[in-house]
């Protein structure tokens, strides 16, 4: 508790000196430790260990697809917007952002910001990265056209469109970057600070040779907080510096962060006992032994991680003995069978919590109640629970609506998603057969690529799968059940609950926040009523952090851990 | 009369190549197999290595079955929990509802009991070791014994056949049977097949290299015997140290290979466990829970002590000019 | 014995060939997606597929792989490390793990000799069963298990080696992961030695030479050790190439960029890497040809009856 309190107001009173700063214009270095609140001014050499779960894939902006990456690009690269310690969208690289009225054209002034090799950062760096994106097409590329619905993108996206500069993004002037949007996006600003959105230098770029941008410190140009200081291609180690050219530098306090991929959750534990690391993720066993150590359980903090694992189930005549899960019925019973309180007190011990709903808590909040979009886990208690005699009572209906009473199913799972995957694909096999007579769900552990060929390729009965958060908005979750989105894996369709998100996202309700709002709890009560997809848990980091070190902040959503405003005591 | 002529008969001579050349009779009748049993029991070692097996061996067939838990059954107390593996002491063993009860090696993280895993993981991993080495020992010894007695270029072609075979990459050969075959216990069988035999075949060939210019091969073959009855009757027999040795390697190396494969999740499928997942399993929690580890390692160290005395004690059994001389 | 050498690398760059054809095709057949993707669409999908030229007929899509592959270039990745170009990925592996197996090696072959030579000179007595429980030890005990303790112990508990690799102080960090990797080596060559050794000393020639009079190091060196090397020679390269390819366990514990991690990484990563699995493939397998043939090149030189029996017939 006093850790999570202690964190609270170290990192408040860190950030409120930096919007105390940025308000000054980014003057008066002498004010930055002042300011800053009662820690000790850090030394001069103060960089802190990192721990990464896996290799940082690339900094390329456009190839990139991994937290590990985005959150190294992030600490070297501003975007537009930034967030602060609450995860709302705060002008970055832009100095002031203007909205049409009719919220379909965004008008960005840039703040006189410098790569760091002293070129300005200009509004034809933001032109030439996104209309990249577009062109290559990639797997965020969708965040330029379905999710940011910029003008334009989505020809060029799917490869209708060759010519890219047809993108309507346009550097008006160096410092003036017009966005033009097919229809408005109430969350725009917050997209903004996602890395796919950020700059390049095009000048820098087009001056390396094809496939070296990113590969080392001499071919990555950062304006950001950090600058890169050693990495390369896979290696497991990699650390960026501070960079004094940052717009805002006097309110960054870290001299660097030493990044340090580690396998397993034991060896990280053990990593942080010999003070290797100042900030490691531990799971599983690893969380219960920190919590019964009187040394280590002050220095545990659990932060949301924002994704949520799930079970899908193919619908589809071709699998799941002839289609028995296109049965509703069977699907409610399956779901009532799973205790995933036991899941997440017993298997993931994270913090990880456990999760009755098709949109997990903590990541969507309504701009006007402030509530979260998920507060109330309650809300679909008919549908939903342990609860055994219910899940009993749906699978006699099951049985005799399809005339069986034994089932055979294979539940597919990722072996390379994290340790905690298998023990809870095996408890939830014991859950179901234990509680639902005549089920048997055979498990087939394989590789996460194989799984989702698997799902895409509708190759499969029950999968273990998980989906993290994009965007800062519902519709991240929502927008995969509608028919023949390639993320609805169960190929589950209704007309009622294609229309409500059309609604949502290009129609009717665009413009009337409430409205869109209450849409969308309507459509999430349709995915739920009729188990379209089992929720099971939303996953949290369980995270120990040196006493010394103040002021990372944590975010569920886009980047999951942000360095700027953090201290070293 | 005595007969002072004889004439011969057909019947008297027979072509030598029809009869079984290999041993002389009067030596034969001395019994080889009693001697080498005789060896082997003297040596205190061998017999501490066999005792060593056949317990491993005993506790793998009756320890899943005289436990009161299977294998993959989660325990639960009288409230439903689970008797999970939390923090640091092995749960059950002190207080509680399972007080009276005893976990013997505690339990795993989904609350089964360890005892019994321990023992199914053993009795799985002893059935894809002895099937993959016994079948590999016969592929592996025959393509090595023929590759190198005839030399040459069948042993050229044959030798590249084995590098094309060792190149490619053990996960690659098991991802693509993956796709022809359920994961489990078969397909790591087919696995270990397809890759141990290659290692078998190198020492075959190797002291067939040695053998094959020694004076009594050259004798058989004066006397006309077969290609096929010189390389299994009378170099094999000469040879089977060293391939005994092998095969005593071979079986750690498939135990590894499988906790490999099991690793990169195409090994035994869970519930089902075998040592390597075991040991697998309780790597995550190596410094945090070290008794999981614990019970599986030392089977698997057991078990590899054992089998390298029983290896030892053969090779010398069976060569006991080694030791009588 | 030229010509012999000769035919031998011409054999082996066809081996080699072949290979990389049978590779090519398994890998091509291998389940998942090359292009791992939650959010792309099949159109998207497959103007990749077509941009990298996988739609074309295989021999096609060989043929021009095959000639980069002259030109040494391997490409670029597909689902790992996309932008980077394989070569540069590669080389920063390569180096760290054929350094560190290098020197597991040097260390496992150096100590396992000495174990064997002293076990079999000292058969029967006290210091040969040491050295036999002791080498079978380090059979039964997985690399990775040795290596939780040594990093347990030296890195946490006295912090004297670092605790994870570090590049810029390579042989520093580089001693703990050596070591449990020369471990596996270390008892197989003890083993082999130790037995080739026990059954030369009792040949012949070598009691022969004992009774001339001939003892000690001489002896050792000149006719024991010289005939006890040929089947070690075939243990070693077969472990050498394990080695040198790198041990994922291992390079995941102590945090080595290595090609054990790479290929695991390309293969049950994100997605199927077509490029960096062909690519540590290829790579495999001209090690290991390329050690088999250094190998049965040493067989003609510790002994020369096998040369002139193999290349006698070969002609």
């Amino acid at each position: 508790m006093s850790v999570t309190r202690r964190s609270f107001l170290s990192a408040a009173g860190a950030s409120s000196a930096a919007l105390f700063l940025a308000a000054c214009g980014g003057s008066g270095s002498g004010d930055a430790n002042g300011a800053g609140g009662t820690e000790a001014a850090p030394s001069a050499g103060s960089s802190i260990g990192v721990m990464l779960y896996t290799n940082v894939m690339s900094l390329d902006t456009d190839l990139a697809t991994d937290g590990d990456s985005f959150e190294v690009i992030a600490d070297c690269i501003d975007g537009l917007t930034q967030m602060d310690k609450d995860g709302a969208a705060v002008p970055a690289l832009a100095e002031k952002i203007e909205a049409s009225d009719d919220g379909m054209t965004y008008t960005f002034t840039l703040r006189d910001a410098k790569w760091s090799n002293g070129d300005p950062v200009t509004a034809n760096d933001f032109v030439f990265a996104w209309r990249r994106i577009c062109k290559n097409a990639g797997e965020y590329a969708y965040m330029m056209d379905e999710i940011a619905n910029i003008k334009g993108a989505a020809a060029i996206v799917s490869g209708d469109e060759k010519d890219e500069t047809t993108l309507a993004v346009t550097a008006k002037d160096d410092k003036t970057l017009v966005v033009e949007l097919e229809v408005p996006v109430p969350f725009f600003e917050s997209l903004m600070y996602f890395p796919t959105f950020y700059p390049i230098n095009e000048a820098f770029y087009t001056s390396l040779d094809d496939g070296t941008y990113g590969t080392s410190p001499e071919t990555f140009l950062s304006c950001g907080a950090f600058k890169l200081d050693s990495y390369t291609p896979g290696t497991a180690s990699l650390s960026v510096v501070k960079n004094p050219d940052y717009w805002d530098a006097d309110s960054v306090v870290l001299q660097g962060i030493n990044y340090q991929v580690v396998g397993s959750s034991d060896n990280a534990l053990t990593a942080f006992k010999s003070n290797s690391l100042d900030v490691v993720m531990i799971s599983g066993n690893q969380v219960a032994s920190a919590e019964e150590d009187a040394d280590l359980k002050d220095k545990l903090e659990v932060t949301g991680a924002g994704y949520m694992w799930y079970l899908t189930f193919s619908q589809t005549k071709k699998n799941a003995e002839g289609g028995m899960l296109a049965n509703e019925k069977l699907r409610l019973a399956i779901s009532n069978a799973i205790d995933r309180e036991a899941l997440v007190d017993n298997y993931v011990m994270d913090g990880s919590i456990a999760t009755y709903t098709a949109v997990p808590p903590q990541f969507a909040t309504n701009a006007n109640t402030g509530e979260d979009f998920s507060a109330d886990q309650e809300q679909f208690s008919d549908f939903i629970g342990y609860d055994v005699a219910r899940a009993q009572e749906f699978y006699e209906q099951a049985k005799k609506d399809l005339g069986k009473d034994t089932f055979t199913f294979t539940m597919i799972y990722g072996n390379n998603e994290g340790d905690e995957v298998a023990k809870v694909a095996q408890a939830i096999k014991e859950q179901v057969e234990g509680n639902l007579a005549g089920v048997t769900l055979n498990l087939q552990p394989m590789t996460k690529a194989e799984r989702l060929d698997k799902m895409q390729n509708d190759n499969y009965d029950v999968a273990l799968t998980r989906w993290g958060p994009d965007y800062a908005d519902p519709m991240t979750y929502l927008g995969m059940w509608i028919t023949n989105n390639s993320n609805n894996y169960g190929f589950w369709s209704d007309e009622e609950y294609d229309k409500l998100i059309a609604d949502c996202t290009t129609g009717a309700y665009v413009s009337d926040y409430d409205a869109r709002w209450s849409a969308m709890l309507d459509a999430e009560t349709l995915v739920m009523e009729q188990a379209v997809i089992a929720p099971l848990y939303t996953k949290a980091n369980a995270n120990l952090i040196n006493p010394a070190v103040q002021g990372i902040e944590f975010h569920p959503v886009a980047l999951n851990r942000v360095y700027k405003r953090t201290s070293v005591a | 009369m005595a007969q002072t002529t004889y004439v011969p008969v057909a019947g008297d001579f027979e072509l030598i190549a029809d009869h079984d050349i290999t041993t002389d009779k009067n030596f034969a009748s001395q019994s080889y197999w009693k001697g080498v049993a005789i060896h082997f029991f003297r040596n205190r070692r061998a017999v501490v290595g066999l005792v060593l097996v056949l317990a491993i061996i005993l506790l793998a067939i009756l320890g899943p079955v005289v436990s009161p838990y299977a294998y993959d059954q989660i325990i639960r107390d009288p409230a439903n929990e689970a008797v999970v593996a939390k923090g640091i002491a092995p749960p059950g063993a002190q207080e509680g509802p399972f007080a009276g009860q005893l976990f013997l090696f505690g339990t795993d993280d989904l609350g089964r009991d360890l005892w019994t895993r321990t023992w199914q993981g053993a009795r799985i991993s002893l059935i894809i070791a002895f099937v993959t080495i016994f079948i590999d020992m016969i592929i592996g010894m025959s393509y090595g014994l023929i590759s190198g007695y005839f030399g040459g270029m069948v042993d050229n072609i044959m030798q590249r056949v084995v590098e094309v075979a060792n190149s490619v990459p053990r996960l690659v050969i098991v991802s693509v049977l993956a796709i022809f075959m359920p994961k489990g216990m078969g397909l790591v069988i087919v696995a270990l097949l397809l890759t141990e035999w290659i290692g078998m075949s190198k020492i075959a060939r190797a002291e067939m290299l040695k053998m094959k210019e020694q004076e009594y091969v050259l004798a058989s073959r004066t006397l006309g015997a077969r290609s096929m009855h010189i390389i299994f009757k009378q170099i094999l027999p000469n040879t089977i140290g060293p391939i005994i040795t092998q095969m005593m390697f071979s079986i750690p190396t498939a135990i590894f290979t499988e906790a490999f494969l099991s690793f990169v999740g195409v090994g035994i499928v869970l519930p089902q466990c075998s040592i390597g997942s075991l040991i697998e399993s309780g790597f995550n929690n190596i410094t945090t829970l070290p008794y999981q580890i614990l019970p599986p390692i030392i089977v698997l160290a057991l078990q590899m002590l054992g089998f390298n005395f029983i290896g030892d004690g053969f090779r010398e059994a069976l060569a006991p000019k080694l030791e009588d001389m | 014995m030229a010509k012999y050498i000769l035919k031998r690398v011409g054999l082996a760059l066809l081996t080699l060939f072949i290979i990389i054809f049978v590779l090519f095709v398994l890998v091509r057949i291998m389940p998942g997606n090359p292009f791992p993707s939650e959010r792309m669409s099949a159109d998207q999908i497959a103007n990749k597929r077509a941009e990298m030229g996988l739609d074309d007929p295989i021999l096609v899509q060989f043929g021009r792989y095959f000639v980069n592959l002259l030109h040494g270039d391997f490409g670029k990745g597909t689902s790992l490390y996309y932008g980077a170009p394989i070569n540069t990925v590669l080389s920063t592996c390569i180096s760290n793990s054929f350094r560190i197996g290098g020197l597991a090696i040097l260390e496992g072959a150096a100590v396992g000799l000495l174990l064997g030579i002293t076990a079999a000179l000292n058969k029967g007595r006290f210091l040969d069963s040491f050295c036999t429980v002791f080498s079978i030890l380090g059979v039964c005990v997985p690399g990775y298990v040795f290596l939780i303790f040594l990093q347990y112990f030296f890195s946490y508990r006295i912090p004297f080696f670092p605790y994870f690799f570090d590049p810029n102080r390579f042989m520093f960090s580089a001693i703990l992961p050596s070591l449990s990797l020369s471990l596996f080596t270390m008892s197989t060559v003890a083993r082999f030695t130790r037995n080739e050794m026990v059954e030369v000393m009792d040949s012949d020639y070598v009691r022969l030479a004992e009774s001339k009079g001939m003892t000690g190091s001489l002896l050792v060196r000149r006719h024991i050790l010289r005939n006890a090397l040929i089947p070690i020679v075939t243990v070693l390269g077969p472990l050498i190439v394990d080695l040198l390819t790198g041990a994922l366990v291992v390079e995941k514990i102590y945090g080595i960029n290595g090609i054990g991690k790479l290929m695991v990484d390309a293969i049950a990563g994100e997605g199927v890497d077509y490029n960096y699995v062909l690519a540590l493939g290829i790579l495999y397998s001209a090690l290991y040809i390329g050690i088999m043939l250094v190998v049965d090149i040493l067989y003609g030189v510790i002994d020369p009856r096998i040369r002139v029996a193999s290349s006698g017939e070969g002609d």
